[in-house]
């Protein structure tokens, strides 16, 4: 899709950046509404610069009210607009969760109408936030009927998974890692493209898949790319499986992957219970039974907020060492 | 093939009781075979010594074709054709004799200990259980777990064991490939089932020919529904009286049910026929054929009870008795299931009510006795005053030849029985 096009090297926030911009530019419908988004340019700069280009109509400062911002957004989109609600802190949707949950994702059951909006979450740790700047909640969202849940890790599906959220005529929450914003860069083809909500193989591997999302992914992948084989003779083949979109999930791809490897290791960075790994683990029991050769194998946090002290969330994040642990384990069984 | 009743044109063989070489006496059995009637013993036509095989076990044949020879000018205790010029005895390969104090035969011992890792596993006195793709590739590859050494923990065998252990048997298939998978199930509402896809389709099993019997029967019945201008009558019958004497008797209802018939059809013989082509055959004496279902719904044979009009209820009940545990058996003789004259069928046992039976050919009728059911049903007292009461009911159903009879003959005949049944005096 993208391949013979001109790329240009962008962080993470950048490639989200260059998504939102790309898709203002070609749809006029597009427009943003968030706090502190405009003059200011976003709490973490990803609008920086938009007001300027495209005007304070469709670049929103918005009061400090997610329920506001989001039920907004719902009434524009039933109008034919296709608006993107910037949550400042993931964790601050839960003050908008009526609007997404009762209204955006029942609306067209209920109504027929379409609500093409898209709700971005700066999500995740790792940054000594503390527990209310740090969760992980796209499980919440998952749970619920008539709403899309997507989690990028690279620069390039940053872009690409902005645009087809905003082109996806349904409710999209766009799960953005803040640790990943300036840290991870790539080639990002310029231009307009859609990246596909479907898994993605981050690396191939035979002998187990860690299976993960968002921030994760890179943990995974550091962690796998130099454990032994249980024999001693040379290194493990680990297939590492992008999730990219939690709901739906790519079950065909997670069914292939352990057709393919057989162990299976799942990684979450939210709270273990009822995580996204959980529904992953679930399908893998439900229909996958006989292509294990081990235990389904989960690292995840536990069950407690997310702390502030450095070494504490350290502890509680998975790492990759805890990933790297369980994958020997694994191995070995 | 010998002649085994007169309808019987071809039989199979089943097996030979003797084989090339064996001496035969008169009347021995020589082998089994099949035909569309019973299974029977061919017993041998002469003493002498089986010099030839000409039809193989499970061919068929026609009646008066050769199924082998027999040597009669052989006398027994002669060595056999192939005995005459024994090969000379096979030399031993050369191997290390047994040494003599130690008579153990070596076979019963393993080759090596590397080909026991059951014992291996005994010695760690660990039950072996296997992951499920392990299972799966073994099931797939035919692969005896126990003989493979496992690298995962505590020996446990790993799928890359297994994998291992197919490709050095070299049966490299490709395990656990993508290609011959069907394709996942997914319950995604967001995405639809694979088009079209070839895999997905329903792939019947492979199928069998018809048994024997089967195909007999089947003949039989479609020729019949050719030949006969069928038509079925029904008639409901209280058959309390018929309750009554089968608990005094401590008998089935249906040896009751068949004395009535049997006297019904002394006085209607135009129902105790045959019609061949134009010719009408009216016979006195009543020879009742009785439906017996065999095992494992593997079809029915229809034994007859001869010279029925002159048996009593209880007489035909033990004869009725014989004939289907004979039947079940499978140890009827030819002269058991030939020439009935008329026949009764009675799948009632399943509840069901009514039927349309197809005629015996040649015979020109057939009398289905169905379950007997409780029903309400308007009954009239000395008084002439009509009520409702509950009584056992049944439905005879005759389906009866119109080339042979009208449908006001049948209704009498039916009645006539019905009449017996009501009456029913033990």
């Amino acid at each position: 899709m993208t391949a013979g096009r001109n790329t240009s090297t962008l962080t993470y926030l950048q490639a989200i950046s260059d998504g939102l911009r790309t898709e203002m530019r070609d749809d006029e419908r597009v427009l943003l509404m968030g706090e502190d988004i405009g003059v200011f340019g976003g709490a973490f700069k990803v609008t920086d610069g938009f007001i300027e280009e495209f005007g304070v109509d469709r670049v929103m400062d918005t009061p400090l009210a997610e329920s506001g911002i989001i039920g907004t957004a719902v009434g524009a989109a039933v109008v034919g607009m296709r608006p993107v609600c910037e949550m400042q802190f993931a964790d601050f949707v839960s003050c908008g969760f009526d609007q997404i949950i009762n209204v955006a994702g029942k609306m067209l059951y209920r109504q027929g109408l379409p609500v093409n909006i898209t709700v971005r979450l700066p999500s995740g740790g790792g940054f000594s936030g503390g527990p209310c700047h740090s969760q992980s909640p796209e499980a919440w969202f998952m749970h619920s009927p008539g709403i899309k849940v997507v989690a990028p890790s690279t620069a390039e599906d940053a872009k690409g998974m902005m645009i087809a959220s905003i082109r996806d005529p349904n409710p999209v929450v766009y799960m953005e890692h803040k640790h990943l914003y300036r840290r991870v860069k790539g080639e990002v083809p310029e231009g307009s493209y859609e990246t596909p909500f479907a898994a993605r193989v981050a690396r191939e591997g035979a002998e187990l898949v860690v299976m993960t999302y968002g921030a994760m992914v890179h943990t995974a992948l550091e962690a796998t790319e130099d454990l032994d084989t249980p024999s001693g003779h040379g290194r493990a083949s680990i297939m590492v499986l992008d999730l990219r979109t939690l709901k739906p999930l790519d079950e065909q791809a997670i069914l292939s992957a352990v057709r393919a490897c057989s162990k299976v290791v799942i990684v979450d960075e939210a709270n273990q219970t009822c995580a996204a790994g959980a529904q992953v683990a679930a399908l893998i029991a439900e229909h996958a039974f006989e292509d294990l050769d081990g235990p389904v194998v989960r690292v995840a946090s536990p069950d407690v907020p997310i702390p502030y002290s450095p070494p504490l969330e350290q502890a509680v994040l998975p790492s990759v060492d805890r990933v790297r642990e369980a994958c020997r384990q694994l191995l070995e069984y | 093939m010998p002649q085994m009743g007169a309808s019987v044109a071809e039989g199979t063989i089943l097996e030979w009781r003797k084989q090339l070489g064996d001496w035969v006496e008169s009347d021995e059995t020589i082998a089994e075979v099949s035909t569309d009637k019973i299974d029977t013993e061919i017993p041998s036509p002469a003493a002498g010594r089986l010099v030839e095989i000409l039809v193989d076990v499970g061919v068929t044949v026609d009646i008066g074709v050769t199924l082998a020879r027999i040597a009669t000018d052989a006398r027994p205790g002669e060595p056999h054709d192939a005995e005459r010029d024994p090969a000379p005895p096979v030399e031993p390969v050369a191997q290390p004799a047994a040494p003599p104090r130690d008579p153990a035969p070596p076979v019963t011992q393993p080759a090596s200990p590397s080909d026991t890792p059951v014992d291996a596993g005994a010695r760690r006195g660990a039950i072996r259980r296997y992951s499920p793709v392990v299972q799966r590739i073994a099931a797939e590859h035919d692969v005896d777990l126990a003989a493979i050494e496992g690298t995962g923990r505590e020996g446990r065998v790993r799928k890359q064991d297994v994998i291992a252990f197919v490709e050095a048997r070299g049966l490299a298939d490709p395990v656990g490939s993508e290609a011959d998978e069907a394709p996942l199930h997914t319950e995604s509402p967001y995405r639809p089932e694979p088009p079209g896809s070839a895999d997905g389709q329903y792939k019947p099993p492979e199928g069998r020919p018809l048994s024997r019997m089967r195909q007999t029967i089947g003949a039989h019945m479609h020729r019949s529904l050719q030949t006969a201008a069928t038509c079925t009558t029904w008639i409901e019958v209280d058959v309390s009286p018929i309750e009554l004497a089968r608990r005094e008797k401590g008998m089935t209802a249906l040896p009751l049910i068949a004395r009535c018939v049997i006297s019904a059809l002394v006085e209607f013989p135009q129902l105790n026929a045959w019609l061949e082509d134009d010719v009408h055959t009216v016979h006195e004496q009543v020879n009742l054929g009785i439906a017996v279902a065999l095992s494992d719904d593997d079809g029915l044979i229809v034994p007859v009870v001869r010279g029925a009009q002159d048996l009593s209820a209880e007489g035909l009940s033990r004869c009725i008795r014989d004939l289907a545990s004979r039947a079940r058996a499978r140890a009827l003789s030819a002269d058991d299931i030939h020439g009935a004259t008329f026949t009764l069928t009675n799948p009632g046992q399943f509840g069901s009510i009514m039927a349309t039976p197809v005629i015996s050919q040649p015979q020109v009728a057939i009398l289905d006795v169905e379950a007997i059911t409780k029903r309400p049903v308007v009954v009239t007292d000395a008084f002439g005053q009509d009520a409702i009461a509950i009584r056992p009911m049944v439905i005879l159903g005759l389906s009866w030849d119109h080339r042979a009879l009208d449908g006001a003959l049948a209704a009498r005949f039916l009645a006539n029985i019905k009449r017996r049944v009501e009456s029913y005096e033990s």
